[in-house]
């Protein structure tokens, strides 16, 4: 079990939101958005690869969003599955966060 | 061919094949040689490609013209991103306006640039932006909206000063006949793509908007000589002035564009529908009129324009330019340029122009002549206040020049140097180093650019192929 979490690509990450809330992530989760997988790469020197922590700058709420469509995403896009398979993640966007959120998925590209 | 023209001898005869020599028996499957003379016994025939027994190819059955156009819509059921099930939501709740939160305290303009990248402004959500207080609109794209749209648009935000719309093309005159009357304080409209409406409905709308102070538009092929005159005719307070990628432009236009001196700050008059559209005496004969007013001029893609006009357009008028766009005129020299620049400070000073103008942005994309005795020139007059810089396309410049922008030009924070064969390395690490402010490097078909190219944070970095 432990050796399988030290595998690079199946480590936690963090991700932080701008007030206070922490959420741990698998690495591959995170890396359904194109930007946390910049922030995260190994080659790059930012310091976020090295402490494996991303700071969002947005409310706790649209960072739990967040990451629950990266791992709705991470869990279900894949060409196995059928389309009429997938739950549907619409259902669970709450209008309040929505505009929020969809500045969020335009910058974190996901 | 007339020749040897046997007909075929009757079936049942025997005959010797022109390729084998072997006796074989004609039948009516019985072919000719190519090349003639002589017929082919049947394994010869079949050898040489031209099967006897094959029947000719069916014609083949054409789809009837219902079933044949299958369009397939371009939103196949990809795996949702979170970004459309978002505006999914927002759609939904668009008419409840509570459930959607506090809007206040949301960028507008971030929630704009986020719905076009998706090109998903419909004309239903674009209610979101419509706000009777609101006084300045920008839609990043506004493809989906259709004449009712734009209409309402200024039904329900009348107290527009500032428009502009990017990709409109689905703009009728109809719009801009409703727009003369429902929007009364428009002061500054700009659009990207209005090649609908036609000539008579520019003019009404200029009539019923006298005091507008800027108009840029960008691809109209029917906007005209007449509405050209109009506009400078009612609208004589005009500061900005674009008329980029426009099919009629002609010298007869910058005539009417010469009772505009004194206000005009900003003049782009750039790509026109033939490049060789403007003479060079008339831009010369026009910045007699209106340049010392200006702030920014952009002639990009007006292929008449040389030294000369350097000579004498820029350096006798220009007071206050601080920004100047002359990409894509390639019959600017090196030895030319170099000169202007290097002379245009004491000139400027002695025709006694306090303070003498120099450049915050310079474009000269495209222009291969262009090279480092230019860029050093440029550097050492504007060097210090320059902070956006196109010199994409300067294939000869060499290392040294490139370096020397960091050193001269520490204000910089755009650099185009696309194609400048000899940027390298130590280039980007001079500009990374030294130009504290820098936000964009693009280099394109730099090729010694490696993967070692220093990086900066908050600095993106485009074209280098190196990974």
């Amino acid at each position: 079990m432990s050796a399988n979490t030290d595998n690079k690509n199946n480590d936690w990450v963090r991700l932080t939101s701008n007030d206070g809330y922490s959420f741990l992530v698998r690495r591959h989760v995170a890396c359904g958005s194109v930007t946390l997988k910049n922030m995260l790469s190994a080659e790059s020197s930012f310091a976020e690869a090295v402490s494996n922590t991303c700071h969002l700058d947005e409310r706790g709420a649209v960072v739990e969003r967040l990451c629950e469509y990266l791992q709705y995403k991470a869990l279900y896009d894949n060409s196995r599955m059928k389309k009429e398979e997938i739950p549907d993640f619409l259902e669970r966007l709450p209008p309040e966060v929505a505009i929020e959120l969809l500045m969020a998925a335009d910058y974190y590209e996901c | 061919m007339w020749k040897a023209d046997l007909p075929k001898p009757p079936v049942g005869s025997f005959e010797e094949c022109a390729r084998c020599s072997k006796q074989f028996t004609v039948t009516k499957y019985t072919l000719p040689a190519n090349p003639p003379p002589g017929y082919l016994c049947h394994l010869c025939a079949k050898a040489s490609g031209a099967d006897p027994f094959k029947k000719p190819a069916a014609p083949k059955k054409r789809k009837p013209a219902g079933e044949r156009r299958n369009i397939v819509s371009f939103e196949e059921r990809r795996f949702p991103t979170l970004a459309s099930m978002c505006i999914d939501v927002i759609s939904k709740y668009i008419d409840d306006v509570e459930a959607l939160g506090d809007i206040g305290s949301i960028n507008m303009d971030e929630l704009a640039k986020s719905l076009a990248r998706n090109r998903s402004l419909t004309p239903h959500n674009a209610q979101l932006f419509y706000n009777v207080q609101n006084t300045e609109l920008t839609m990043y794209d506004a493809t989906n909206l259709d004449p009712p749209a734009f209409c309402t648009l200024a039904v329900f935000s009348p107290n527009l000063t500032h428009l502009r719309l990017d990709y409109c093309g689905r703009m009728s005159d109809e719009v801009i006949n409703a727009w003369s009357t429902s929007l009364p304080n428009l002061r500054r409209l700009e659009l990207l793509g209005p090649f609908l409406v036609r000539a008579p409905a520019w003019q009404t709308f200029f009539r019923s908007h006298p005091t507008l102070e800027g108009f840029l538009i960008v691809q109209s092929p029917r906007f005209d000589i007449e509405c050209m005159r109009v506009l400078s005719e009612s609208c004589s307070g005009l500061t900005e002035l674009r008329l980029k990628e426009i099919g009629q432009m002609s010298d007869a236009f910058l005539e009417h564009m010469k009772i505009l001196g004194g206000h005009l700050t900003y003049l782009e008059i750039s790509k026109p529908g033939d490049p060789n559209a403007l003479s060079e005496q008339a831009l010369v004969d026009l910045m007699t009129a209106i340049g010392p007013s200006l702030t920014h001029l952009d002639l990009s893609g007006n292929t008449n324009i040389t030294d000369g006009f350097l000579f004498q357009g820029l350096k006798p008028y220009m007071q206050r330019l601080t920004s100047l766009g002359l990409a894509d005129t390639p019959e600017l020299t090196d030895a030319g340029v170099a000169e202007f620049f290097s002379t245009w400070a004491d000139a400027a000073q002695q025709a006694g122009y306090d303070p003498v103008p120099r450049l915050s942005s310079i474009n000269m994309a495209h222009n291969h002549l262009l090279s480092s005795d230019t860029l050093v020139a440029l550097l050492k007059h504007s060097g210090a206040s320059l902070t956006d810089i196109n010199i994409n396309g300067w294939k000869a410049t060499s290392q040294e020049a490139l370096k020397s922008i960091a050193d001269n030009a520490p204000e910089l924070r755009k650099l185009d140097m696309g194609w400048c064969r000899e940027a390298d390395d130590w280039v980007m690490q001079a500009l990374m180093e030294k130009c504290s402010r820098i936000e964009e490097v693009k280099a394109w078909g730099c090729q010694r650019l490696t993967e070692r190219c220093p990086r900066k944070r908050n600095v993106n970095i485009y074209g280098v192929e190196a990974q």
